[in-house]
């Protein structure tokens, strides 16, 4: 074996490079950015800075956190809505000059001095949103004026008043508690953010005005035509963000208990950082709560690191203007790019070698060899039919099988010309069954497993879940590709599920992975459980109960084996292979009126594909480099049926070598003496005279008995 | 250092220089039927080398040299000469004398008043890979040879090895004297002498076609067209008919870019089973798919991505496309490697089709 096949191969056992792409999928890896700028942050100052982790620190940063923290989720709000609040700067100092005031000099009680100083902050939002959210004026200019307006009107007060404010008249306990005590260590500022930024998350992401908010920042114009009150829901954002700025304000005068020109001068630009640098998007619509808190938290340890290292404070406004601009750039390009590097890193194809190929060639002499045995079969429906996975006959001749478009349509026996839409599902039907009461029980891509009664025709739901897995990071618990399905005789429905990382849609790619992604799953319904019996199985596909209905025997598609699984006796439990090395790839198996199965083969092996399967690199880079109708895939345009008995042996073999009426046979049913083909890309399906079959030969019959 | 960055930037992505994109056909090389409707003229095996021989035409297969005239599907072609080896290149001079290149390695003249002479090596270089033959007004025999490394038969042998070791070369069939026009070719595989005496040769391997001139570096006079080129025949109006043997695909460029696979895949396939470009439709099971060949309701697409096609491009004097005739991904008269036009039609053999078809042009150069 060449080294890089070594390597490939290692590779594959060790490093689980699909895992890359399965945490990229996640909706919260929008967070790690901004995590990993807070661990950077950290890092870097902790290591310059001494005593940074010093306790006395921490607790101080948690109070000023606790300030910050209460503006940024104010901005957050706002900017969700898809708006932006330039004034909270000055609301802060409005609220710190009007605690003060009302608190020192007019010896008011410190609760309603609170009351007043957030009624102050509130006008002053009130304002802003009664000017953007109903006179319709840009919000930006809008909050500047008013960050101007505000500012100078505390500015005026601060000019006249600043001595008398400062200095307190009586004594209130609460507003000392405020001031200076800890809940063990953590300060009261820090403890209200944290239950607020509780509540602020609960409210976004559970309840309806939050949704508003976010629908109305995703896209003004849907969330109007959606009967969305937008502009009172625009004014409410600034109204909040307003009362919170102004919460900000009051513990920065428990704190400091001083009103200076400075006060929360270019608390908008920390803020509007904070809340970018935490992946609150600029556009509107796409934020959250961590996300502000965490660019909060970045900000506070740069701004206080730069100030504890003795820089200017104009120093501090450039760093953070720049960090700000890095935010802004990587909040675009992230938005841009993700779905992209989403698509590039997902698919992982993995090592895999097959034995070699036996040998189908024509003349050959293998049970395989190549004939045209399948080129003058009788076509039903031909031109009607679109993507007939796998047809399937009930007792009285009628023809079942699923399409595109989610219906099960029905070619009445015994001659099936008439046809009928049976059900609409709504997913496509994939692997059929029927068991004891007639009832036909289907695979549905995308949604799961279910039933169409006899009678009724009524669609049940039989199950659209199992367990979840630990390790799985993708969620796993949903059924995402059920194919093929068959019922043990005590009612339990097994079923495959041929990959957990890809769709309906993309089936293909997994082909390409090469990768365990399939499971047979069980299902109970005489307690209506369902567990994962086996995992890591290459695209399981066809399952089919043995004659003697101890074991069911599944194909592993892209492995191009069969195997059995026994459900009793003394292997219960245990695996074991059947049919080790196929020429092509199995699909559906099932039974044959001789006690042997029929199993169709989806595909033929190609030197090139094998040899590509043992290249994984080169796969990877065929998926990102060229379009999907270009991949190298395995030979479908040929049909192949194959029989084989119980100990494996392949024992007759029908082909259709050009593939003129089946190329890609999904699925060969016998019944009555026939066989049915059937297509999932074909707009047939193949009846096929077997010779000395039992003329009298269900499926039903052969499961439940022929009383049935 | 910026420009070697950027390109091994582009070399991992998979753009720019390294993009596995091929040039649509679009605009004159917009696709039809045309060959695969065309009425047929022969069925033979691997029909090849067209030569017009006054009313009559001679064309190769297999070993032999065929005659037929132009009575249509009912004439029956006699043989016209016989050798040991398959007949890869043909040529007749005026005087009768004809040139025949052959797999094995040699270049035969009979007839003519150099009748019997045989060439093993010209100038000191053996022959390997006779690809096409054509005697100028002069009367010299100008020789192209595909390869150093492999002879006509394994085409598809060198292309995937990515050579570049052709060569075109004058020699007078008097004196014995060869000189050489052009090195250093990667596959040439036409050739057509201007009216001027400049001698354009079609480049397979490199997409294109080039005037050489000895002494000066070719230059290129059509490039990136979307298949590979193959012979080159005049026109009557003063243009030219170029035959295109194999399409180009995004699949095959991107295996000539990933080295590892393909040397694996040429030590250990067969190589009609490669993923290279083929003369034929697909014919086996074993052969590549690609996914959007994948016959949909019963139906192979003609857009589906294939390893053969069948495409002749018509020239104008200034050496640009002004008509295209095709056999697309369906069908099966693919692998064009010769025309001829004959009394108002276009005979294009279908190497890969077993046939020889006929198509009837109006005074544009177009198909009626």
């Amino acid at each position: 074996m060449a080294t890089s096949e070594t390597y490939a191969r290692w590779r594959t056992r060790l490093v689980p490079d699909h895992i890359v792409g399965e945490i990229l999928s996640k909706n919260w890896i929008d967070n790690a950015i901004p995590v990993f700028m807070l661990v950077l942050a950290i890092c870097v100052f902790g290591s310059i800075i001494p005593n940074f982790f010093l306790f006395g620190n921490l607790t101080d940063e948690g109070r000023e956190f606790g300030e910050l923290a209460l503006v940024v989720l104010g901005m957050t709000v706002v900017l969700l809505a898809g708006g932006i609040d330039l004034s909270v700067g000055s609301t802060f100092a409005l609220a710190n000059f009007v605690t003060l005031a009302l608190i020192n000099w007019f010896d008011w009680p410190a609760g309603l001095a609170i009351g007043c100083a957030l009624l102050a902050g509130a006008l002053v939002g009130l304002l802003n949103g009664f000017l953007i959210g109903y006179l319709r004026l840009r919000a930006f200019l809008t909050t500047l004026v008013t960050l101007i307006v505000v500012r100078a009107i505390v500015d005026t007060l601060v000019l006249s008043y600043s001595s008398k404010v400062v200095v307190p008249l009586g004594y209130s306990a609460f507003w000392e508690y405020l001031s200076y005590e800890d809940v063990y260590g953590v300060p009261v500022a820090f403890i209200v953010a944290a239950v607020l930024a509780v509540a602020a998350h609960v409210f976004l992401t559970r309840l309806r005005p939050g949704w508003r908010i976010l629908a109305v920042g995703g896209s003004r114009r849907s969330a109007y035509n959606a009967g969305l009150p937008v502009r009172r829901i625009v004014a409410g954002t600034y109204v909040l963000s307003g009362v919170l700025a102004a919460a900000g304000g009051v513990f920065y005068a428990s704190r400091l208990g001083a009103a200076t020109a400075t006060t929360g001068v270019g608390l908008e630009v920390a803020a509007l950082t904070a809340a970018v640098l935490g992946g609150v998007s600029l556009g509107g619509g796409r934020g959250s709560v961590t996300k502000a808190l965490l660019g909060a938290a970045t900000v506070l340890v740069i701004s206080n690191s730069l100030i504890q290292m003795g820089l200017r404070s104009g120093t501090n406004t450039l760093a953070l203007g720049v960090v700000l601009l890095v935010a802004v750039a990587i909040d675009v390009k992230w938005l841009k790019n993700r779905f992209k590097l989403l698509s590039r890193v997902y698919v992982s194809p993995a090592y895999f070698r097959l034995p070699p190929r036996p040998d189908a060639t024509e003349g050959s002499g293998t049970p395989y060899a190549l004939n045209d045995r399948l080129r003058d079969v009788e076509l039903i429906g031909l031109g009607e039919i679109d993507a007939a996975e796998d047809p399937i006959l009930d007792i009285d001749d009628h023809l079942d099988f699923g399409n595109r478009q989610g219906d099960i349509i029905r070619y009445f026996g015994p001659d099936h010309k008439r046809s009928e839409v049976y059900a609409h599902v709504g997913g496509m039907p994939l692997g059929m069954a029927f068991d004891k009461a007639g009832d036909l029980v289907c695979c549905v891509a995308g949604m799961g497993v279910y039933k169409i009664a006899r009678e009724t025709r009524e669609v049940i739901k039989l199950t659209d879940e199992t367990n979840r897995s630990w390790l799985s990071i993708i969620d796993d618990s949903r059924l995402r590709l059920p194919d093929d399905l068959d019922i043990a005789p005590d009612g339990r429905i097994y079923f495959s599920e041929a990959t957990v990382r890809f769709d309906m849609h993309e089936w293909m790619v997994d082909a390409l992975e090469s990768r365990g992604n399939g499971r047979i799953i069980c299902h109970d319904p005489r307690d209506g459980s369902t567990r994962t019996v086996l995992s890591g199985i290459r695209f399981p596909n066809g399952i089919c109960l043995a004659h003697d209905g101890k074991s069911i025997l599944y194909a592993s598609t892209w492995s191009c084996t069969v195997e059995r699984f026994w459900l009793e006796g003394e292997k219960k439990g245990r695996t074991e292979t059947v049919i080790g090395n196929l020429p092509g790839y199995p699909d559906n198996i099932n039974r044959a009126s001789d006690g042997n199965y029929w199993m169709a083969l989806v595909g033929m092996r190609t030197p090139t594909f094998d040899l590509a399967l043992r290249k994984p690199g080169f796969r990877r880079r065929m998926v990102q480099q060229l379009a999907q109708d270009e991949w190298l895939f395995p030979q479908m345009n040929v049909g192949c049926v194959v029989k084989f008995n119980e100990r494996g042996e392949v024992i007759d073999c029908l082909w259709d070598r050009r593939g003129v009426n089946h190329p890609m046979i999904t699925s060969c049913n016998e019944h009555r003496g026939y066989l049915y083909l059937g297509g999932i890309v074909n707009n047939r399906v193949g009846r096929y005279r077997i010779e000395g079959a039992d003329p009298d030969f269900t499926n039903q019959g052969s499961y439940w008995g022929s009383g049935k | 250092m910026i420009a070697a960055a950027r390109d091994m930037f582009q070399r991992w992505r998979g753009s720019g220089r390294y993009a596995a994109a091929v040039p649509p056909m679009d605009g004159v090389l917009g696709p039809n039927q045309l060959i695969e409707e065309a009425p047929l003229l022969l069925e033979t095996e691997a029909p090849d080398n067209l030569v017009a021989d006054g009313d009559l035409f001679l064309f190769s297969t297999g070993n032999r040299v065929m005659r037929l005239g132009p009575a249509g599907p009912d004439a029956a072609p006699e043989t016209f000469a016989k050798f040991e080896h398959p007949v890869s290149a043909l040529a007749l001079a005026a005087d009768g004398a004809l040139a025949v290149g052959l797999d094995s390695g040699a270049i035969h003249v009979k007839g003519g008043p150099h009748d019997g002479t045989v060439l093993h090596e010209l100038g000191g270089r053996d022959i390997v890979c006779p690809t096409e033959l054509l005697f100028d007004k002069a009367g010299s025999l100008l020789v192209a040879l595909g390869s150093q490394q492999n002879p006509p038969s394994r085409w598809r042998h060198d292309l995937m090895e990515k050579n570049a070791s052709g060569s075109v070369w004058r020699l007078d069939l008097a004196s014995g004297e060869p000189s050489c026009i052009a090195d250093g070719l990667a596959w040439p595989a036409g050739m057509l002498a201007g009216h001027d005496g400049q001698l354009t040769v079609s480049e397979s391997w490199r997409n294109r076609l080039v005037d050489v001139c000895p002494g000066t570096k070719p230059k290129v006079s059509l490039s990136d067209l979307p298949g590979y080129p193959g012979r080159l025949s005049p026109a009557s109006d003063g243009g030219a008919w170029l035959s295109v043997f194999a399409p180009r695909s995004q699949l095959v460029e991107f295996v000539l870019r990933e080295d590892d696979y393909r040397c694996t895949m040429m030590a250990e396939v067969e190589p009609d089973l490669w993923i290279a470009p083929s003369l034929t439709a697909a014919q086996s099971f074993l052969e590549p798919m690609q996914l959007g060949g994948l016959k949909q309701l019963g139906v192979l697409k003609p857009w589906a991505p294939t390893r053969s096609y069948g495409l002749a491009i018509g020239l104008d004097c200034k050496g640009m496309p002004r008509a295209s005739f095709h056999s697309r991904a369906d069908g099966t008269r693919h692998g064009i490697t010769s025309a001829l036009e004959i009394d108002g039609r276009l005979l294009l053999a279908s190497k890969g089709g077993n046939a020889i078809v006929s198509i009837t042009l109006d005074e544009h150069g177009a198909a009626r």
